[in-house]
């Protein structure tokens, strides 16, 4: 069975569910994976930093509120934090540029967020394929974990 | 004005602002690749920003993405997309010769880009000409990717600003065999501020 998860949309299932992010540039997509529970999330964020005065519209568009949502989440349906592992995919820079750009760089900073943001909270960043100038489709398999990213430009396929 | 503000009179006014603006971004077309360019009548949506690239056809589907960003009196992006085969048969047209499937070499991106720089250019003008704005385009940028990886750039200058994107959408097509000519889409995503700006030019009520 598997689940399609939209921008800005973060989904926590069970094995044998399989989470799936489409087309991701810029964007970032963490997986979270309790192995022992068999449990897990996997979000498709937009932006790096939820800001703390007037955040505009959905936690599930920044990465740093939106790991924490999905990690609370997973607790509260048994997952447990030691076990948690994460892997990050997107973060891509599409648009090569000479000139600096409003959101210059916005998917390293996705990244960077993060991986910060995943060090406060102790979970381990355990496979990545971000960065680069290609999009990516995501699926995270809760039945293992292993997360397989395609890239559809040039036909490629890694698996963390 | 947030977008889930206007009112059917204003949408209205845009879609018919956008499509003076689209028919002089037309006319430029069809002199540089020697054939009619047909136009459809322009959609106005607003959509919730996830659902931006399902109005594309599908997050996966391979697209060549031209954006610019207005500069000027007004702020906002431009996004222009060819599906793969119709920028294969646009740098046919444009460069005179047979290509074989799409490759991207040096020139065929930098004669792309100046597609979409002319689109815009063209578009912009006669936007601004009618709204008594200056318009600028910034250079144009290109990414050959899927659908969904090249327009999330744009969505996350959006999502800044809220949740909901407004798409002034066109399609256009050369020939009259749709399936053999050259199909793009036209998007045209202002910034909320911009927005008011356009309305207060239209004069519509608000």
């Amino acid at each position: 069975m598997s689940e399609r998860i939209s921008i800005a949309q973060a989904r926590i299932d069970r094995a044998p569910v399989v989470l799936k992010a489409y087309g991701l540039g810029s964007c970032l997509a963490v997986g979270l994976y309790d192995p022992v529970q068999r449990l897990g999330g996997l979000a498709h964020l937009l932006l790096p930093c939820r800001p703390a005065q007037n955040p505009l519209g959905d936690e599930g568009k920044y990465v740093d509120a939106g790991i924490r949502q999905m990690v609370a989440e997973l607790l509260r349906a048994g997952a447990v934090q030691q076990n948690l592992v994460a892997k990050l995919a997107g973060g891509a820079n599409m648009f090569e540029s000479e000139y600096k750009t409003l959101i210059h760089s916005i998917g390293a900073r996705n990244a960077k967020s993060a991986r910060e943001t995943l060090a406060e909270l102790g979970i381990p960043v355990i496979g990545e394929e971000v960065g680069g100038n290609r999009g990516r489709t995501v699926e995270l398999d809760l039945a293992c974990g292993s997360m397989m990213v395609y890239c559809a430009r040039d036909g490629e396929k890694v698996l963390l | 004005m947030p977008f889930h503000l206007l009112n059917n009179i204003q949408l209205d006014a845009l879609k018919e602002v956008s499509n003076i603006g689209m028919g002089h971004a037309a006319t430029a077309l069809s002199q540089m690749i020697g054939q009619t360019v047909y136009l459809r009548v322009p959609h106005v949506t607003i959509t919730e920003i996830s659902q931006v690239p399902e109005h594309l056809g599908g997050a996966e589907k391979l697209m060549v993405g031209i954006t610019l960003q207005i500069l000027g009196d007004a702020r906002g992006s431009i996004m222009l997309l060819f599906p793969q085969e119709s920028a294969h048969r646009l740098l046919s047209s444009l460069l005179g010769r047979e290509e074989k499937g799409l490759v991207l070499t040096e020139i065929n991106v930098s004669a792309l880009k100046e597609v979409g720089n002319i689109l815009a250019s063209a578009y912009l003008s006669a936007l601004g000409n009618l709204l008594h704005k200056t318009l600028i385009p910034s250079v144009p940028l290109l990414a050959y990717d899927m659908a969904g990886a090249v327009v999330d750039y744009v969505l996350i200058e959006l999502s800044q600003n809220g949740d909901l994107a407004l798409m002034v959408e066109t399609d256009f097509y050369g020939a009259a065999d749709q399936d053999a000519g050259i199909k793009g889409h036209f998007f045209l995503l202002p910034d909320p501020a911009t927005l008011d700006i356009f309305l207060s030019a239209i004069g519509g009520p608000r």
